[in-house]
């Protein structure tokens, strides 16, 4: 018995110390920030308590529109692209094969990439005039190759590429990973009934992947919704404010701008957005970590 | 490998797929039709690879022009198309070499300040999530919690943080970001560690626990040395993220504390951006984590994926 209570005891000896680190280092700003929603306040300024107005004002704010729907294309084709062309690359590379382990240990690269440092490489590889990607265009005879930094949609594919170059790799792995972990049997079985590699995929792989599918693709757009560092370096949100996205904009209003009530404002939005979206998958994430 | 593979399948099969054990043994084993062909394989393997590595091959080409070859020449191959020199590394080291050794020095400290915190309370809570059983929160939930700083946006705390370490007077100190960073990483380290102590025979510890090992040593001298290659991942993944975090080092610092991901933001004049300096300094920032990162590639994918995918 004695032994049950020291056991008792002693498991919160073990993760109360992590429990309260975190306590202290994020809910004291989360609270903190909160506040700060509800407030008129300029960092080094009085503060006047003024309700919902930081809210209300950003549903007519058009830079709030606009950078949330920048959010939105970026989250959507760079979440799906380096879904998808993952997902091809480790169905091609699931098989046993002597150049893949060179090439799985190459693919780590792109992940460890700081983003800020990519998002320099992306202006000169996009550079209009001397950029690889236009002198590469030009070689192949395209005269009039897009100006990544002056055309709106240009920049704003600009930036999603250089996001999906770092990530396609991460869901590769992982993808890669997950068919790995797939029971072979399965597979053995299915090729009596039916020799159609499609219908394989369709009706075996697919589902049985489907956790890891779901897994990285949650990851995924948890991970671009709060994009920043990229279109920081790379484009610096322009041309105008074609690539601001919404940590962008955030960032602006409250660490140029000062702007401290409205920017926590901003960014309380964009967590709601992330709790609402995580709802839908948090039973499911749940089950994992049972 | 490959044995690897199959004796993994073998165990997941029971778990993911209760049907597949009761399928009957395949007598004949035949290899999967295959419609494409190992030549288009090969073809789309270089492509891939060249996609990956091509980044970094303009990067280190790049460093190896000369100011005016990168405007005038444009080119890709090195000798063909244009005469490699060594200047901008030399100027890199030479002239704007104590400016780089601050950098490399703050995002060392900063890096491994945040790794050893958060590897020590992320393994200890690991170990705490794995072994026993918490009530009134469920393991599960707690667990979650602490994924759940992950997807926390950066943007929601960085202004009351900075007026936090203001108000202690550590802006400009690398003790700001240790803290910052080891707060976000912490999720990597509980995660990856839960998953890792999960792992081991409960036995071992349960052996001791009958000998009078205390539940502490039973950790401390049983399941922690078993548990050090997914320390080391940890660690490594930490420090990586650490050292490439950006935003709060930008509002945290500015001069002496500042590391290598607010230096390389430097890099723009205002004469226009210069490539070959970029790439020299680029080069240099990256570099160690990226390394570092290709020791524990075995642990990648679960680190990454907070042990929801095992790799």
């Amino acid at each position: 018995m004695k032994a049950m209570a020291h056991k008792e005891r002693i498991k919160f000896f073990f993760v109360i110390p992590g429990i309260l680190w975190v306590l202290i280092f994020t809910i004291f700003p989360l609270l903190y920030s909160l506040r700060l929603s509800f407030f008129q306040a300029r960092l080094g300024q009085d503060q006047t308590f003024i309700g919902m107005g930081n809210f209300q004002g950003a549903f007519s704010d058009y830079r709030f529109w606009n950078s949330l729907s920048i959010t939105v294309f970026f989250v959507v084709v760079s979440v799906s692209l380096t879904v998808l062309l993952g997902l091809g690359l480790a169905l091609l590379f699931n098989r046993p094969r002597r150049g893949l382990r060179f090439f799985r240990s190459s693919f780590v690269l792109p992940i460890f990439t700081a983003p800020i440092a990519l998002g320099y490489l992306g202006l000169t590889i996009f550079h209009e005039d001397v950029g690889a990607v236009n002198v590469a265009l030009r070689m192949l005879g395209v005269v009039n190759p897009p100006g990544w930094f002056h055309q709106v949609w240009a920049a704003r594919l600009a930036i999603t590429l250089v996001d999906v170059w770092q990530w396609t790799s991460f869901c590769f792995l992982v993808l890669l990973a997950g068919l790995q972990n797939l029971p072979e049997e399965l597979y053995e079985a299915a090729q009596l009934d039916t020799s159609s590699g499609w219908g394989i995929f369709r009706h075996i792989t697919l589902p049985l992947l489907a956790p890891v599918l779901f897994t990285v693709t949650i990851l995924r757009l948890v991970e671009t919704l709060k994009v920043l560092d990229i279109p920081f370096s790379m484009t610096s949100g322009g041309p105008g404010a074609a690539t601001q996205t919404y940590s962008f904009y955030v960032y602006l209003v409250g660490l140029r701008n000062f702007n401290a009530g409205y920017a926590s404002a901003l960014a309380y939005i964009l967590l709601l957005i992330m709790l609402f979206i995580s709802s839908f998958f948090f039973n499911r994430l749940r089950a994992i970590y049972d | 490998m490959a044995t690897k593979n199959a004796i993994s399948s073998r165990e997941r099969s029971e778990r993911v797929a209760p049907n597949a054990a009761a399928i009957p043994p395949v007598a004949e084993r035949r290899r999967k039709p295959l419609k494409i062909t190992d030549g288009m394989i090969w073809v789309l393997i270089v492509v891939a690879t060249l996609w990956v590595f091509f980044p970094f091959y303009w990067a280190i080409t790049t460093s190896f022009k000369e100011h005016l070859a990168i405007v005038s020449q444009p080119g890709f191959i090195p000798w063909l198309q244009f005469r490699p020199t060594l200047l901008n590394w030399e100027r890199e080291f030479v002239n704007r070499g104590p400016e780089i050794m601050s950098g490399l020095t703050n995002s060392g400290i900063i890096a491994i300040g945040a790794m050893i915190i958060a590897c020590a309370l992320g393994t200890l809570a690991g170990y705490g999530l794995a072994r026993f059983r918490f009530h009134r929160w469920q393991n599960k939930d707690v667990t979650l919690w602490f994924l759940s700083q992950r997807f926390l946006p950066p943007m929601v705390t960085v202004i009351p943080f900075f007026l936090v370490m203001k108000f202690l007077r550590l802006l400009d100190n690398p003790i700001a970001l240790i803290i910052a960073n080891a707060t976000f990483t912490m999720p990597f380290a509980v995660l990856i560690m839960r998953d890792a102590f999960k792992e081991l025979p409960i036995e071992l510890e349960e052996s001791a626990l009958v000998d009078g090992c205390s539940h502490f040593s039973a950790f401390w001298r049983i399941a922690l040395p078993l548990a050090a290659p997914a320390i080391a991942a940890a660690a490594i993944i930490s420090f990586a993220f650490s050292w490439n975090e950006f935003l709060f080092a930008l509002i945290l610092t500015y001069e002496r504390a500042r590391p290598m991901s607010v230096i390389i933001a430097g890099v723009e004049h205002t004469q226009g951006i210069q490539f070959e300096f970029v790439a020299t300094r680029l080069l240099v920032a990256i570099l160690p984590p990226a390394l570092l990162a290709l020791t524990v590639q075995r642990w990648i994918v679960r680190g990454l994926t907070f042990g929801a995918v095992k790799g």
